[in-house]
């Protein structure tokens, strides 16, 4: 009898679907490897387990028994317990007292007790003794502590509650290489014991260093189980594709326009910064630079660094030959850059506004214009919406009266008043329908072919599979892969993405 | 170099450890302005004044601090002591002075307290409103029932009851013996499990949740707690002015949360002391005692109390976070 049984479990937000069909197997003493795509329903599967997110349908079985959980006080009872990608710690509170939050030992009045409290937080804490660094005592607060050592007290208070199930999603993302390990033959003795363990990380060298079997989730979906002996870093990646024969197409189809050979505007050289470690390119006139790799791992950061809105500590940028150093975004816009980003309510829609006011700010700032008259701006705003296919009511209108897509349109609109010579597109189409989308692309791709340069993030890998010349895989903040021309396929790029530099 | 840095690093454990450092140091100062304003304002007889006029204050403020913990807020706190007041008061003139019957109006006091509390933690937490205006409106609607206990207000409390607060025993006033009780009782609280909860709930409500916590029940037991101190500022105010009065309350409100923020509580929750807050009180009530003593004429008294709590209060926040850095 299995542990933990799961069948068809579905889970929706809305129209979006977070989990189509998520079935599981637990056995006891295994440690069981989830992986999937960004966005496949790995982390929906795992709060489901732990009562964080109550399904919309499906079984859920624990020791043989159907249950149905009232949220994670009713998991941590049954023996269930998770670890949060997100981290689920009190800064303020100390490591002692984030461990412990759970149970709290008292005396026999109901008072803490304050040794007990730091008795049983040493014992998690002298496991990682070696691996730990500066600063992690017990009373520490959490607030203090580097990203590593946050990680390491969720990993700690995960532990602590000795549940039979342990849930850890993502928890080594931000471990160096001896925390991993130490964390690792901690998870061997678990194992040993009898634990069950279900464990999440996008690192195909740590999955295959620890797993017993891999389950692979696909658009909410398990696609497929097997033992780990039964499988190898391919066919992992492959059931995580599965079969997309439309984007194979897209793929072919544009794969000549990677030929193009024209002279390069952009070189970079050895950029390094808060997130970016060493990154090189160069960028050519008219050419589709695409940045892939999973979520965060530098992409939107060079982004941000070229446009000034991140500091560059060293490296060197040559723009047509001549050495700039960006230093603010207004210097940036000055010397030919735009930025147009996926996160419109932070970083560009004026809301509140209307429609004539965000699309004509860059125009002022180019221009120098001290008077703005509407009549004359209309004419220098109208062409550019109308390049985009905008749908607006009247260039009065408040931009909030727009949709998503075409509230982005405006954005870029704003950028064509006086065309840059750069495009920097940070995974512009986050949220906005299918046929923004495609008229956004069109719409990109006219522009690198009048001779614009184009770097473009986007965390949808068929996008951008179909829509760059050339991509650059990031992983931790550098590029472990370049691949153009035939390599340019989904196999290539998740391959590079998840199993690190060649 | 490295010394000053540990210097810095050893402030910044101690004012985690007691956030209300600062404020205690702005105590200091003010006792000692009021002294030089004033010698007579450090007599005995005067600090007990002092004491007996803001001890209501501290303890409201001391209960809006276990609500402020949670990252919620209680502007109820006022009409509760209002509503506390004018019933033991109606209840001790009902049945007559004796002690048996103030005992049993003290515990029913408690109880209204407790059960306003109980109101306000269902209104915002069961049902998730908003807290800032939930506890608005119940507000209003406990002054209401206030104002139905006591029309007028004037009601004279039994002699028993304000001869016990303003008296002394051993020679020494009985308020001091209250506040050594509260400073008791927040070292006893401090230590209990809930506040650690209550703290954690105000760091971030959904790690709370994740964490096993059951936030909504949590939340309850701040403004139950809340409401039970608000009933005991209400024994104070009647042992003060030795009546009832069924709107005494409501301008104590928002001075209770600018006593909790003195005190180096954070509106944003999940970090402070109830201790801060009573001192915070204090504060408060000082600065009123040093404007009056300073013989600020009467048309500008508010103005320079307004102006000395800003400059307090920017004091306070520009302290900690100099440590802190």
């Amino acid at each position: 009898m299995s542990r933990l049984k799961l069948q068809q479990i579905c889970k929706y937000y809305g129209a979006t679907t977070a989990l189509a069909s998520g079935d599981l197997l637990l056995e006891r003493g295994e440690i069981h490897v989830l992986i999937g795509a960004n966005g496949s329903g790995k982390s929906t599967l795992c709060k489901v387990i732990a009562g964080s997110v109550r399904p919309d349908g499906g079984t859920f079985e624990l020791n043989g028994k159907p249950v149905m959980l009232f949220g994670p006080q009713a998991a941590r009872e049954m023996g269930i317990c998770l670890f949060y990608q997100e981290l689920s710690l009190a800064n303020s509170l100390s490591i002692a007292q984030n461990i412990n939050l759970y149970h709290l030992p008292t005396h026999a009045g109901g008072l803490i007790d304050d040794a007990e409290l730091n008795k049983r937080a040493e014992h998690y804490i002298s496991k990682f003794e070696t691996v730990i660094g500066e600063g992690f005592t017990p009373d520490a607060p959490v607030a203090k502590l580097r990203p590593d050592q946050k990680q390491l007290v969720e990993i700690m208070k995960t532990l602590a509650s000795e549940a039979e199930i342990l849930i850890f999603d993502e928890p080594t993302s931000a471990l160096d290489r001896s925390q991993v390990e130490c964390f690792f033959s901690i998870l061997r003795e678990l194992k040993e014991e009898g634990r069950s363990i279900i464990f999440i990380s996008h690192r195909m060298d740590e999955i295959f260093d620890i797993a017993d079997r891999i389950t692979v989730i696909r658009d909410g979906t398990t696609v497929s189980s097997r033992l780990i002996e039964e499988t190898d870093h391919s066919t992992v990646i492959r059931d995580m594709i599965g079969e997309q024969p439309e984007a194979a197409a897209l793929e072919a189809s544009l794969a000549p326009q990677a030929e193009k050979k024209t002279e390069s505007c952009l070189v970079a050289e050895g950029l390094s910064g808060a997130h970016i470690r060493n990154v090189g390119f160069s960028l050519a006139k008219g050419e589709i630079l695409g940045l892939g790799g999973l979520h965060g791992q530098g992409q939107s950061t060079l982004l941000r660094t070229l446009f000034g809105a991140e500091k560059l500590q060293s490296g060197t940028l040559l723009l047509n030959g001549e050495a700039v150093h960006p230093t603010n975004p207004r210097a940036a816009i000055k010397n030919g850059f735009s930025y147009v980003s996926g996160d419109r309510v932070r970083d560009g829609v004026i809301t509140g506004r209307s429609i004539m006011e965000n699309v004509s700010p860059i125009h002022f700032l180019k221009d120098k214009t001290f008077l703005a008259f509407p009549s004359v701006l209309a004419r220098i705003i109208e062409p550019a919406l109308g390049a985009l296919n905008t749908k607006y009511s009247s260039l009065g209108a408040s931009i909030s009266s727009l949709s998503g897509g075409n509230q982005q349109k405006v954005v870029i609109a704003r950028w064509l008043t006086n065309p840059p010579d750069i495009l920097l597109l940070d995974d512009p189409t986050k949220g906005i329908d299918l046929s923004a989308k495609s008229e956004l692309f069109a719409l990109v791709r006219k522009l690198a072919d009048e001779g614009m340069a184009i770097i473009l993030y986007s965390s949808e890998d068929g996008e951008l599979l179909a829509h760059s010349d050339r991509i650059l895989v990031f992983n931790n903040g550098s590029v472990s892969r370049e691949l153009l021309g035939e390599d340019k396929t989904r196999f290539n790029l998740y391959e590079a993405a998840y199993s690190g530099a060649q | 170099m490295t010394k000053a840095i540990s210097f810095k690093s050893r402030m910044a454990t101690l004012l985690r450890r007691f956030p209300f450092i600062p404020a205690l140091g702005m105590l200091m100062l003010l006792f000692i302005l009021n002294g030089i304003a004033e010698p007579n304002s450090m007599t005995v007889r005067a600090l007990k004044g002092v004491a007996s006029t803001y001890l209501a204050l501290v303890f409201l403020s001391v209960g809006q601090t276990f609500v402020v913990y949670t990252a919620d807020i209680d502007l109820s706190v006022g009409a509760i002591l209002s509503l506390v007041n004018v019933s033991i008061v109606v209840i001790m003139s009902q049945f007559g002075g004796e002690p048996y019957v103030v005992l049993l109006a003290l515990g029913a006091g408690i109880a209204i307290g407790a059960l306003c509390g109980l109101m306000n933690g269902i209104v915002v937490s069961g049902l998730r409103m908003q807290a800032i205006v939930a506890t608005f409106a119940t507000s209003i609607l406990i002054s209401g029932i206030a104002l139905w206990v006591l029309p007028v207000a004037g009601m004279p409390a039994p002699s028993l009851f304000w001869k016990v607060y303003g008296g002394r025993s051993y020679g020494i006033p009985n308020v001091f013996f209250f506040i050594a009780i509260l400073i008791a009782l927040l070292a006893i609280m401090a230590k209990t499990g809930l506040v650690t909860k209550l703290l954690a709930v105000g760091n971030g409500q959904l790690s709370a949740y994740q964490s096993g916590l059951s936030v909504t029940r949590i939340r309850i037991y701040g403004y139950i707690i809340c409401g039970i101190f608000a009933a005991l500022a209400a024994f104070c105010i009647t042992g003060d002015t030795a009546s009832g009065d069924p709107l005494v309350g409501g301008a104590m409100t928002l001075s209770s949360v600018a006593a909790v923020v003195l005190g180096g509580t954070a509106l944003s929750g999940g970090i402070g002391s109830a201790f801060g807050s009573a001192i915070g009180a204090i504060i408060i009530g000082l600065i009123s005692s040093l404007v009056f003593y300073a013989g600020v004429p009467s048309q500008w008294q508010n103005l320079a109390q307004g102006a000395t709590i800003l400059v307090v209060l920017m004091l306070g926040v520009l302290a900690s976070k100099r440590i802190n850095q």
